[in-house]
Formats: C-alpha cells, sequence, structure tokens
C-alpha cells in the first residue's frame, strides 16, 4: 500500500489505541441512545438484546476510558495549543468552506483536530463520573445509594454528554473519510502520501525527512 | 362501615377491576414523557389499595412468611442482630420485611414496626425512571408491577424509588420487588399478607374505602391519646396503595418512613425534553454533513491520488488544489 512518496503518520501503537476508543465509542453512542429514547430501544438488539446491551455498556465505558487515558499520554504533548492555532481558529470559517488559501498552515494536527481531542478527553471525564454511579446504583463504591435526583441528574448530564459526543463523532468521522480522501488509511494502514501530507499538514510534512 | 376484611365485595367488583395498564415505563406515550401525551390512562375500574395499621401489629411476620409462600420466594436463613427482625434488609427473595426499632418516647418504650415493602406509588418512581419498554407497568388498580422478562436489570428504578425497595439479583440480573400479589387480586382475592394477618392489621379494599377506613382509625387513637397519629399516604408520590395508620406520626424516621418522598421527576422531565432536542441535533448534525459534502465536495491533492485513494474521485483540479465553493462548481470538483 505504501508508495515511495508515503509518510509515515501514526505507528501500530496509536492506531489500535484509536480504533479501541473509536469502535467502543461508537458502541456506548448506539446503547447509549437506545436506552434514552424508547423509540430508538430497538438497537439494544443489533447487540444480543437489552440485558447484553446494560451488560456491555459499562464495561465498553472501562473501554473507551482506557483508551482515553493511553492516546492522552501518548497524544497530550502533540496537541498543545500554540500561536499558530490561534490563527487556524480565526480562520475556521475559510477552512469549513475550503477556502484554503486563507487557512494557515497546520502541523501534525490542526486546531480543530486538537480541539476535539481536548473536548473527547473532557467528555470522556463527563462519562465515567457520571456513568459510575449509573453503573453501581447499589452504592458498591461505599458511598451508600445513590438516590433519585442524584442518579436522575447525573443521567441528564451523560445524556447532553453522549449528544455533544455524538456530534463530534459525525463530524471527525465525516472529516476523515469522505470529506478529505486518502485520510483514513493513515489511521488504517500508517501512512499517507506525501502529497497529501503537504495539502493538509504541510508544516509537518516539512519536518517529515523522506526520502 | 366498611369491612376490614372486604373480599366479597372486591370479588363482585374484580372483573372490572383487571390489568388494564395505566401506565408502562419507556413507551412512547407514556412514562418518561411527563408531559401531556404521558398523563396516564384514565381509570376504568376501582383503585385498591392496602392499609396497614400498625397500631394492631404484634410482630408475628405471618406476612412474611405468607409473602414467600404465595410468591414462591427462596427461603434465606435469619439471623439474630438483637432486633425481633428477621431479616437485615429485603433481598431479590424477601419482598416484604417487618422492621422492628426499639425506640423511648416520653420514658416509654415503644416498639415501632414498619411492614416494608413496595408502597406502589400513584407516581411512581421506579417506572419513570426505567429505559426498557414494558419492564414496569402500572394496572389502573395502582399495583405496580416489575416484568422481569423485560427488565434489562440497569437498576435505574432501584435509583428512582424514594423508597429504596427494589432489589437487584446480581445472577439472574433483574430486579424484583413486592407485586402486591396481583394474580391474586386479579382474581378477586386479596394478597396473602391480608389474608393471613390474625390481627387484621392490614386491610384491603378500594382505595376510597380505605382512606375512610384510616380516618376512622386516626381518629380513634387521637381519642385514646395518640394526638400525633396519622395516615401516611404521601402527596409527593401521589399518594400510594399501600397506606400506613401510624401511631406516632411525628416520628416517621423512627419508622424509617420519608417524611417528603418524590418520584423526582424534575431531571427525568428535562430528560424527556431534551432527548427529542439531542436526537434531533444527531439527525441534523448528519443532515449538515451530507449537506457539506455535496457542497463542497471532498478536498485533496490532485496529484497521486488518482489511483491510490479508495474513493477513487480522480478529481483533477487547477493548480492550488482548492475546491470551488458551491454554486461555483464549474472548476472541475467532482462532476
Amino acid at each position: 500500500m505504501s508508495g515511495s512518496g508515503d509518510v509515515q503518520r501514526f505507528t501500530f501503537a496509536e492506531r489500535v489505541t484509536h480504533w479501541v476508543a473509536g469502535l467502543s465509542f461508537v458502541f456506548l453512542l448506539f446503547t447509549g441512545l437506545a436506552f434514552s429514547h424508547p423509540r430508538l430501544f430497538w438497537i439494544t438488539s443489533l447487540v444480543g438484546g437489552g440485558s447484553t446491551a446494560r451488560v456491555l455498556h459499562p464495561w465498553m465505558g472501562v473501554l473507551f476510558t482506557g483508551s482515553m487515558v493511553v492516546m492522552l499520554v501518548m497524544w497530550a504533548r502533540e496537541m498543545g495549543i500554540g500561536e499558530g492555532d490561534r490563527a487556524w481558529l480565526k480562520a475556521v470559517k475559510s477552512y469549513a468552506v475550503h477556502d484554503k488559501d486563507n487557512v494557515p498552515p497546520a502541523g501534525k494536527y490542526n486546531a480543530g483536530q486538537k480541539l476535539f481531542f481536548w473536548a473527547m478527553a473532557l467528555l470522556g471525564i463527563a462519562y465515567i463520573v457520571t456513568g459510575v454511579p449509573m453503573w453501581l446504583p447499589g452504592g458498591a463504591l461505599g458511598l451508600g445509594p445513590f438516590y433519585g435526583g442524584v442518579v436522575n441528574g447525573m443521567r441528564l448530564v451523560h445524556y447532553l454528554a453522549t449528544v455533544g459526543g455524538g456530534l463530534l463523532l459525525i463530524v471527525h468521522v465525516y472529516l476523515g473519510t469522505i470529506a478529505y480522501p486518502g485520510t483514513l488509511r493513515g489511521m488504517l494502514h500508517g501512512s499517507v502520501t506525501g502529497a497529501w501530507a503537504k495539502f493538509h499538514h504541510p508544516l509537518w510534512q516539512k519536518d517529515q525527512s523522506g526520502p | 362501615m366498611a369491612p376490614d376484611e372486604g373480599v366479597p365485595a372486591q370479588a363482585a367488583q374484580a372483573p372490572q377491576g383487571g390489568l388494564r395498564i395505566r401506565r408502562i415505563s419507556a413507551t412512547p406515550g407514556h412514562s418518561l414523557e411527563l408531559g401531556p401525551d404521558g398523563a396516564p390512562a384514565p381509570r376504568t375500574g376501582p383503585e385498591y389499595a392496602k392499609l396497614i395499621d400498625i397500631s394492631r401489629c404484634i410482630g408475628c411476620k405471618g406476612c412474611e412468611v405468607a409473602c414467600k409462600e404465595w410468591n414462591e420466594l427462596g427461603v434465606e436463613p435469619t439471623e439474630n442482630f438483637g432486633s425481633m427482625q428477621s431479616h437485615r434488609d429485603l433481598s431479590p427473595d424477601t419482598w416484604l420485611l417487618m422492621r422492628f426499632n426499639e425506640i423511648e418516647i416520653d420514658d416509654d418504650l415503644q416498639w415501632l414496626i414498619k411492614k416494608d415493602a413496595c408502597l406502589h406509588c400513584e407516581e411512581p418512581g421506579c417506572l419513570y425512571a426505567c429505559p426498557a419498554p414494558g419492564a414496569i407497568v402500572q394496572y389502573e388498580n395502582g399495583i405496580v408491577d416489575f416484568n422481569q422478562e423485560q427488565c434489562i436489570g440497569c437498576q435505574l428504578c432501584v435509583s428512582g424509588c424514594p423508597f429504596d425497595i427494589p432489589r437487584f439479583n446480581p445472577e439472574s440480573k433483574k430486579v424484583y420487588k413486592c407485586n402486591m400479589c396481583v394474580d391474586r387480586v386479579e382474581a378477586g382475592l386479596e394478597p396473602a399478607c391480608v389474608k393471613t394477618c390474625p390481627t387484621n392489621a392490614i386491610s384491603w379494599g378500594t382505595k376510597e374505602d380505605m382512606q375512610a377506613l384510616a380516618a376512622k382509625k386516626v381518629a380513634g387513637l387521637q381519642a385514646r391519646g395518640l394526638e400525633h397519629a396519622t395516615l401516611y399516604d404521601p402527596a409527593g408520590v401521589g399518594g400510594t396503595h399501600m397506606m400506613y395508620v401510624v401511631p406516632h406520626g411525628d416520628q416517621l424516621d423512627e419508622y424509617d418512613l420519608p417524611a417528603d418522598p418524590t418520584a423526582a421527576p424534575g431531571a427525568l422531565a428535562a430528560l424527556g425534553g431534551l432527548r427529542q432536542l439531542g436526537a434531533s441535533a444527531l439527525g441534523l448534525g448528519l443532515l449538515a454533513t451530507a449537506l457539506h459534502y455535496l457542497g463542497f465536495g471532498p478536498q485533496e491533492p490532485e496529484t497521486e491520488s488518482v489511483g491510490t485513494d479508495a474513493t477513487g474521485t480522480g478529481t483533477v483540479t487547477a493548480g492550488g488544489g482548492t475546491v470551488a465553493a458551491p454554486g461555483n462548481d464549474s472548476g472541475g470538483t467532482e462532476g
């Protein structure tokens, strides 16, 4: 798959971690939506029924949280937001309409990708903080039973975070696939074409000492 | 006067007082939709209630045994922990527990007993909280029943209950509680605990009759000097279908009865409204993405993309790799 001008973008470990997070998140999103709305409950039949969905949902949450932690360790430094990112964000409207000439060149990640990363990290915290009491309502954490208003309120926050994460996922998948052809292979095979790198991440491409 | 044991009267009413569903969990138009759409089905038959006259209870626990027997619940070893109480807590196999509390009131030893079991709220917090369609139903006769076949074991009912009644069985991953012997009631019989009580401390009949009976009992207790005697039928949950005549109504805490329980529908009602917005937001997100794609198309470097990339668009654009804006797509975007 790799050609002469290809540039390595993601290591094997990065790709595995990304897909663990991605697939677990999709599972969580769809089963969560099933729990949130009676008209979407049928989604649970895709994963073996309501009971199975309920058993798997929190464990998938553990998997997602774990992969999120690994991603934080791997990528937190690369995701730091700097001056160039602020300039990029100011030009986000031009970016959105593909007016590339008016968008400052990006490094390995553009500011949008960095914000997506940090938004998912924050949402991940919201999911786990509100999710654990719903997982173990009997007070298995030694905090006593979680009653009424507490869990109902947490359910509300958990749901709002889900909608936020779902919207981010839609944009993320769109941009990573059909909007920018050639992007997905970076996360599947690890490498992207030199032309792709130069086109989307010119500052990063300059740093690569390609053959 | 309404008899304490109104069995013949109920038997006559039973055919109409059957199991029409009043509320059902996680079903569009019901339960979580607490707005106008979620209004319960109107009653067409009688509303029943169980009345526990705590002042007449002698603590024999015959009702506990009757409950286990009728509902074929597993026997659990009793434990002596310095109380007359048989078990420490309710369980998936113990739907009824007589809780004993010995305290001093006015220099007099008092033996406070509470029949701990589902109160069958008119506004059932468990049912409102349940996300599994049909796992919790409220019949129009007032009984709130768990349907374990539909239960997904999420235990949100446990958190939704203001009385801490439902119990989760980690093996079956289902939640259980008193069903008011719904099979007996359907057949025109009183619940097993009512039938077995040797002192008539438990009465059964229409909610109206039980309220009237309670008023007489309360008046009688007050005449005997128990000035705080009261009926426990908390309004915060719309009233209950198991009510208590409480001799020491100023000591609800000591009976382990919450003074002001609510079905806590606030956050749930908000969730009911927000999830419509949320689902719409996600749908609009998908739509916006599709429109963006149709309007702006894919963006990629013009060289090397041909033949290497799965979508294989083969787009050829002018030098800079920019793509025309919508309405001006003569620039050679995907055509």
